[in-house]
């Protein structure tokens, strides 16, 4: 197959690109594999996309380019594709719409995958007939404004997958989306194998890894760890990552006078080496769209205790086998979980060893497979635009039972066509 | 999940973030290296290096930095094949290693030295050193990424040597307590606090312990009546003996993974009444991880 990523940034750091490498990286081994990016400011990718996949940009952003389009009247101009409720519309312009549609409008490819709700939006519009068109969610719907989610519910049925990262946020999709025909399933991140042992659950720390900030509330883990740290005074709490709450967490460290025991690390790049010097992971956020950082402890052989949040981690955390989940803003909970673990090496090594066999599903390579597995399914059913005879008689059936539904998807289709050859 | 936040935004919409765009050309990637190490202290460095992989002519060249490249500043290591398109060098725990910040390159006759920059480095092993309170000096070398991702390694070299432990922050004073290498307290130990703008001025604790471990406490008073106003560090010392002529060692935090433990090891700040004012005092650890003391109008350094 020919598969075609379309992503905001690829030179940048995030989580979404880091992903999508690992992705593409993958799938390159058997696929023809390659990456737009709609911008690009720097060089080279941050993140290793492997030799085989071919990464190029619509937009250059490097000053000192003679491609410099940043300057360009065009893009002085707000963007009429890309919706104007998504989070990055400020960044997209009149000429990443006309970028963008010319680069769908004679995309070679058999799959066409988008990286983020705008995008979506673009892939779904103005890709040229053919290729079977997937967007991915790597947030959650929830997390989205009510305009932005009326903007997708009016573009996405025209999508033939969405993608999400947890059965829950897939859930929330198919419930609050009505998307007649789109096939709608959870394909979880992926996190590569480390590249260090994994902990052998002595040492005497717990590590706690993301953004300070709020959502991820690293107070509550503070809180509960004044509790471990009375009986268990030789434990530590490592906390890597900057933020905002930076100085509101020591605050509250040293009025609970826990400086020698709860470090403020700053950030870790790479974050594997600092896992395995612990023994249990925690994750204390209200909010996790997926828990890529549970992921990565436990691939580090971390049993992660983590409060029970939409949306991740109880996608991921094997209740009591891998690992612990609490319920959420219960600091007291959290301490009898890590005071369990910190207390039974045997059940701490146990659990560690759980982890790293289990997180193994996160692996790249599973995750291309899965991947894999339903754009062929796609391809074989025939993307948007090549459905022809072949398939009328299933589009009938189908749009018999789904009655009036499949008719507004099909109008709001034939609508959106005549107004861009209009 | 940010991806971009840097990229300029269309003009007339404020920015969130300032960023610089990256200037070209940019240079080829150069070599990384991993680094292991055991829990003597010894490293293991791995230089990634496929087309290189079969080179016995390469080595691994520190330099230390603000040094004048003379001998005592280079140290050169072997790097040898190792399977798996890796080039390997050993610095073992016994090679004397002067104390400061020394760069890593990879070097080959006749050819410039090339910076490496820093992969994975498992220092699990040397998150909490105990090493013999007896034995030789404290060599300790914590390999870490230089904000542009560069490996560097910081070294430390100390005979004797006073390890900080945990502190105790209380109202107008703090507790220090920690363990002696290659030195016992004796009769009449102290702490000694020592003015920085003018060493002459000394405070002094008595230290109580058992010869290897020692705690004292000292009073945030004794520093007010000389404060001029400004940031003032007081550096601690510990003189194991009341001897005169007794060598004093400075109190410092090293034997851990943490390469700079300023800003990750940090205390509260507690209120002093001072002849020129209210101000703020409490320790802190320097840029070399020894430990200090600091009297300032804010609680924390500008």
């Amino acid at each position: 197959m020919q598969i075609s990523f379309l992503i905001h940034n690829a030179y940048g750091i995030g989580g979404t690109i880091r992903t999508t490498c690992n992705l593409a990286r993958s799938l390159a081994e058997q696929h023809d594999v390659e990456i737009v990016s709609v911008f690009r400011h720097r060089e080279r990718p941050v993140f290793d996309h492997g030799p085989d996949v071919r990464v190029h940009h619509l937009v250059d952003l490097r000053k000192d380019s003679p491609e410099y389009a940043g300057d360009a009247p065009e893009h002085q101009q707000p963007a009429r594709v890309f919706p104007s409720a998504e989070g990055r519309y400020q960044q997209y312009s009149r000429l990443t719409d006309r970028r963008i549609a010319e680069h769908l409008r004679s995309v070679e490819a058999d799959v066409v995958v988008g990286t983020r709700p705008g995008l979506n939006v673009h892939i779904a519009r103005e890709t040229r007939r053919g290729p079977v068109l997937v967007g991915q969610e790597h947030l959650t719907l929830d997390s989205h404004s009510t305009a932005l989610r009326a903007q997708l519910a009016r573009v996405y049925p025209r999508l033939d997958a969405v993608t999400t990262v947890t059965e829950a946020d897939a859930a929330s999709y198919r419930r609050r989306l009505r998307l007649p025909g789109v096939h709608v399933g959870a394909v979880p991140n992926s996190v590569p194998e480390p590249r260090v042992a994994p902990a052998d659950g002595s040492g005497k720390c717990v590590v706690a890894a993301g953004r300070l900030a709020r959502v991820k509330r690293y107070d509550l883990l503070v809180r509960a760890f004044a509790t471990v740290v009375e009986s268990r005074p030789d434990w530590r709490l490592r906390i890597y990552g900057g933020g905002a709450e930076k100085e509101r967490l020591r605050s509250l460290i040293d009025r609970l006078g826990l400086y020698n025991h709860v470090l403020l690390m700053g950030p870790a790049h790479p974050l594997d080496p600092e896992w395995a010097k612990g023994s249990i992971a925690a994750v204390t956020s209200s909010l996790e769209s997926f828990g890529m950082t549970i992921v990565e402890a436990m691939r580090c052989g971390l049993p992660v205790v983590a409060t029970d949040c939409p949306h991740g981690p109880g996608e991921i955390i094997d209740n009591g086998v891998d690992g612990r989940l609490v319920p959420p803003g219960d600091a007291d909970a959290v301490a009898t979980a890590l005071l369990e673990l910190i207390n039974d090496d045997a059940l701490r090594e146990r659990m560690g060893r759980a982890a790293a066999r289990g997180s193994a599903r996160f692996d790249p390579s599973r995750v291309a497979c899965r991947y894999e597995t339903l754009f062929e399914d796609l391809v074989s059913r025939g993307g948007r635009g090549t459905r022809g005879r072949l398939r009328s008689s299933l589009h009938r059936t189908r749009g018999a039972l789904l009655g009036g539904a499949y008719s507004a998807r099909a109008a709001a289709g034939a609508a959106l066509r005549g107004g861009r050859t209009a | 999940m940010t991806t971009s936040a840097d990229l300029p935004l269309r003009p007339g919409i404020p920015r969130p973030a300032s960023g610089a765009a990256a200037t070209r050309p940019e240079p080829p990637a150069a070599p990384r290296a991993d680094c292991i190490a055991d829990s003597a202290g010894g490293l293991t460095f791995d230089v990634e290096a496929p087309e290189r992989a079969d080179s016995w002519d390469t080595a691994l060249l520190f330099r230390r930095r603000g040094g004048r490249g003379g001998p005592a500043d280079e140290l050169r290591l072997p790097l040898v094949p190792s399977g798996e398109s890796r080039l390997r060098a050993v610095l073992p725990s016994t090679v004397r290693l002067p104390e400061g910040r020394w760069d890593a390159f990879e070097t080959a006759p006749g050819a410039e030295p090339v910076r490496l920059t820093s992969g994975v480095n498992d220092l699990r092993t040397i998150t909490d050193r105990h090493p013999d309170p007896g034995s030789g000096p404290v060599a300790v070398r914590i390999p870490y990424a230089t904000k542009h991702g560069n490996l560097s390694l910081r070294s430390w070299l100390r005979a004797p040597h006073a390890e900080a432990g945990d502190l105790l922050v209380r109202d107008g004073e703090v507790v220090v307590e920690g363990r002696l290498h290659g030195v016992r307290a004796g009769r009449g130990a102290v702490i000694e606090a020592r003015r920085r703008l003018d060493p002459s001025h000394i405070r002094t604790a008595p230290v109580t312990g058992d010869g290897s471990h020692f705690s004292a406490t000292l009073v945030y008073a004794w520093f007010a009546d000389v404060w001029e106003g400004a940031e003032e560090p007081w550096d601690l010392w510990l003189r194991p003996t009341g001897e005169d002529g007794a060598v004093a060692v400075r109190i410092a935090r090293i034997l851990d993974d943490v390469a700079d433990k300023k800003a990750v090891y940090s205390y509260p700040a507690r209120p002093l009444a001072t002849p020129r004012g209210p101000a703020m005092a409490g320790p802190y650890y320097t840029v070399d991880n020894d430990l200090s003391v600091r009297i300032g109008v804010r609680a924390t350094p500008g």
